[in-house]
């Protein structure tokens, strides 16, 4: 829960350039890079429904509008609506002889109701359905043949355009034969010919829609705000808010009692993809019901992480103690070396970029190096910190994740001056940092931290690529330690 | 119809049309009738722990992220559709400064991926809902109103008129009148005095207007309690319902009443089409829901045809209204979705449509104040501008 009600006291610099905590972060074991929301690639996945949970295939979800059939919403609370039954005996009708011994028992009959507002669908004269899911009556739009008028019209403008485009190309390559044509000779033109035979003109299709399209008629005659506007109470009760016309775009009523339900909107689950290597970070599991993931890379499982424990206040110009907790996430040893993000070797970054420019050159069409996301406002413009470690680097080594080691009888203590304990995964660690000079009182005191960790590849490496299991990686934390004192 | 959407559909992806306003945002796919979602344009900023409109920028960067973050919620929280490889008809006003339009480009085409964008000017696409070939669009907008001719689908760019008469000076009306009636330590938050607005003002007819400048004011209409949540209830008296979309029609000696931007937009036109422009007006835009508005404005418009300067300049005849097969509100959407529809939708006309590979090449948009591309091809200015390209 801490990582989700406190601040984010320590966050890590993401490849991009942002400040996420390493909740959010994500990690891909493809380019054994950062990865956050930011820079990753946000795909559909499933569509389903978040009220009956469940699933409905894109194409079907795309036809009904990515709206569920059998879920609705209050139009006038948002909260969801319940289907309730209702016994009602049907009418007698006069005349039929044999309806009378259907008509004995009742029949069940069903509305919506809000149990949040109370309000029903039959306040607003919906009639009550013989199902129970479904089979609500849908409104057309008020405004649907004229607009499928003007799409037809733009259309067949569209279609014009683009044959008489093909036409003039056409007729800059086409040469006249030698040879004296039948419609030459006798004065017929193709269209005169076919119309003499009967046959309908042969660009019949999009110039008489376009000849039969009617523009919409203007008026002098506007609506005059009806007399009674100035005598009439107003009942707020009675007129719609924004939001609620806004939630049916297509009607935007005005009146209270013309509001209807409104389908609930699917949701999505999302998968995510590494924008360089297009690799899966996280997909979910198909079924609405169900929380986990099929892939899941996030960093939390792969990066060290580091908490605060406690630490001296800072002062500026001196040097206090910090105590930090690291722990390896990780199935294999990690070795851990803290530093100043200074001193974390810059050759890495030039290959990149060098790969990057070489990739480039070969796939102009690709443009992935043109067109991805501009840098981020590099992390040094949002937070300036002021305290750095000192002294030699701290160099310690992480045993792997064990989650059998709750139960061994004595953890290994070979506690120093700059380990102060040690237990499975985690270790609790020392470190002197320095205050800058120059820090102003009561400014935010942020640490920046470098990480160098050893990292096992567990994936099966190509066929053709250099089997390299160990890495050594870097990434950066900025500690939040208080203000200035 | 419904085979033609089918075919349409394997063809190609839907595009979607993207009207991005300072209040509200419209998104929707072309071809439909009603955008899938009217939201506000703002969105979680997480970090600041509020609700943050995409317009409160002071940086590139920070405009960016808000763009980023608000287009996830359009695409993955509304119309759930994945952006990648998609088509994108922006609808955009004639006045969007540069800096929003390319930052726009940049989010779509670089984190986006969009296949392909279609920038169009809301002028346009309001007409495009008509068919009608000669429009003068009055669109009041949250902020301003803006008044642009257009003749065969051609903005008559020197006559584009825009003040700052939108929704928001109603509001900010409506603030000083219940001011003077509940006390000047009033403050009501932009959302209340929103459904204020929209709950109970109206626009007066224009005699009625008159007389409330003279010394028999009429009878005021009814007052409104109106509830708030926790202040107990503020009384919207009719004074302040009447009146708080007067500052739409105060003229003063600039002349930049609302009746009178139109009217200047008109004379500024060519001489052949003023007629047809006052005989083919349409009132767009979310503050022109108020009702009456279109009453008094054909009214004032009669009236100020009969004053100088305009007498003297404009023979213009009857004045005479369109209705949008629209919403006040998504009418230039609709637009949108109906040049979308014919262009990116159909794939034909990739004249207008600014792909994703253009964009990385020379990574600007054609904009109408660039000189760049209103300079025409054989001007001796251009070889200058061809050098800098």
């Amino acid at each position: 829960m801490a990582y989700l009600t406190q601040p984010d006291y320590v966050r890590y610099i993401c490849t991009c350039g942002q400040l996420k905590p390493i909740t959010s972060l994500y990690f891909c074991r493809h380019c054994l890079k950062i990865r956050c929301g930011f820079c990753i690639c946000h795909e559909v996945d499933s569509h389903y429904c978040p009220n009956c949970l469940e699933n409905m295939p894109s194409s079907e979800a795309r036809l009904k509008k990515n709206r569920c059939s059998s879920c609705f919403d209050c139009p006038s609370c948002y909260h969801t609506l319940s289907t309730r039954a209702s016994l009602v005996q049907p009418r007698q009708q006069e005349g039929a002889g044999d309806g009378k011994v259907e008509n004995k028992h009742q029949k069940k009959m069903y509305y919506l109701a809000c149990f949040n507002c109370r309000w029903t669908s039959r306040d607003v004269g919906i009639p009550d359905q013989p199902v129970a899911s479904g089979g609500w009556p849908e409104r057309p739009n008020p405004f649907a043949t004229q607009i499928n008028q003007l799409l037809e019209y733009y259309k067949a403008i569209a279609l014009q355009e683009k044959q008489e485009k093909i036409e003039k190309e056409r007729k800059k390559f086409a040469i006249r034969g030698k040879y004296l044509t039948l419609t030459d000779k006798t004065g017929l033109t193709g269209a005169m010919a076919r119309n003499i035979a009967g046959l309908p003109s042969s660009d019949s299709g999009s110039s008489s829609i376009i000849a039969k399209f009617v523009p919409s008629q203007a008026s002098a005659e506007v609506e005059e705000l009806p007399e009674d506007y100035f005598t009439k109470e107003v009942n707020l009760n009675q007129i719609t808010s924004m939001p609620q016309r806004l939630l049916s775009p297509e009607w935007q009523p005005t009146d209270v009692s013309r509001l209807h339900p409104i389908a609930k909107l699917l949701s999505v689950k999302r998968s995510q993809r590494c924008r360089e290597c297009d690799h899966n970070l996280t997909k979910p599991e198909y079924n609405p019901g169900s929380i986990k993931f099929k892939i899941e890379l996030l960093a939390f499982y792969h990066i060290p992480e580091v908490k605060i424990i406690s630490y001296e206040p800072m002062k500026a110009g001196e040097n206090s103690t910090v105590l930090l907790k690291l722990s390896n996430p990780t199935a294999h040893e990690m070795t851990l070396c803290l530093m100043n993000p200074e001193d974390i070797p810059q050759v890495d970054n030039e290959e990149e970029q060098l790969e990057n420019s070489l990739e480039k050159s070969l796939t102009l069409d690709k443009e992935s190096a043109a067109c991805k996301p501009a840098a981020a406002p590099a992390w040094r413009r949002a937070a300036a910190p002021c305290v750095r470690a000192v002294g030699p680097p701290v160099r310690v080594s992480v045993p792997q994740r064990d989650d059998a080691a709750e139960y061994d009888d004595d953890a290994t203590h070979d506690a120093n001056d700059v380990i102060v304990w040690r237990k499975a995964n985690k270790l609790g660690v020392r470190l002197q940092v320095a205050t800058e000079a120059a820090a102003s009182r009561g400014g935010a005191a942020l640490l920046a931290l470098a990480l160098q960790y050893s990292y096992r590849n567990t994936v099966p490496p190509a066929a053709n690529a250099p089997n390299q299991r160990n890495h050594i990686l870097y990434t950066t934390a900025l500690l939040s330690l208080g203000n200035v004192a | 119809m419904a085979l033609y959407e089918g075919i349409a559909l394997i063809q190609e992806k839907q595009a979607v049309v993207l009207d991005l306003g300072s209040e509200y945002t419209k998104f929707g796919f072309t071809g439909e009738a009603a955008p899938r979602c009217i939201i506000r344009s703002q969105f979680w900023c997480s970090t600041e722990r509020r609700f943050k409109k995409v317009y409160e920028y002071s940086t590139p960067e920070e405009l960016y992220d808000n763009l980023v973050n608000m287009l996830h919620l359009l695409y993955f929280r509304h119309v759930l559709v994945n952006p990648k490889e998609r088509k994108v008809v922006v609808v955009e006003s004639l006045l969007t400064p540069t800096l929003f339009r390319e930052t726009l480009a940049k989010v779509l085409f670089t984190h986006y991926e969009v296949s392909g964008a279609v920038w169009a000017d809301s002028p346009r696409m309001c007409a495009m809902t008509l068919g009608a070939p000669v429009t003068l669009v009055v669109s009041l907008g949250a902020r301003e109103a803006e008044v642009a001719a257009v003749v065969h689908s051609c903005v008559v760019l020197r006559a584009v008129q825009a003040q700052p008469l939108g929704a928001a000076a109603v509001r900010a009306e409506l603030l000083h009148l219940l001011r003077q009636d509940c006390g000047p330590d009033l403050h009501l938050p932009d959302h209340v005095l929103e459904d204020i607005t929209v709950k109970t003002c109206f626009v007066s007819p224009r005699a009625r207007a008159l007389r409330w400048q003279s010394d028999s004011p009429p009878e005021p209409a009814r007052s409104v309690r109106y509830p708030l949540a926790r202040l107990g209830a503020v009384c919207v008296s009719g004074r302040a319902r009447e009146l708080a979309a007067e500052p739409l029609f105060r003229r003063d000696n600039e002349l930049a009443s609302l009746p009178d931007i139109v009217l200047q937009c008109i004379m500024q036109c060519p001489i052949d089409v003023r007629r047809a422009l006052a005989a083919n007006v349409l009132l767009t835009g979310g503050a022109a829901s108020l009702p009456g508005l279109r009453a008094r404005l054909s009214q004032e418009l009669a009236h100020l045809c009969t004053l100088p300067p305009y007498s003297s300049r404009l023979r213009l005849g009857e004045f005479k209204f369109h209705r949008a097969p629209a919403h006040d509100m998504s009418c230039a959407w609709l637009g949108g979705a109906l040049c979308g529809a014919g262009e990116a939708g159909g794939g034909a006309g990739g004249g207008r449509l600014l792909s994703r590979d253009v964009y990385c090449r020379e990574r600007r948009l054609r904009d109408w104040v660039n000189l760049l591309d209103n300079t025409p091809p054989h001007h001796p200015q251009r070889d200058h501008l061809d050098l800098t390209l």
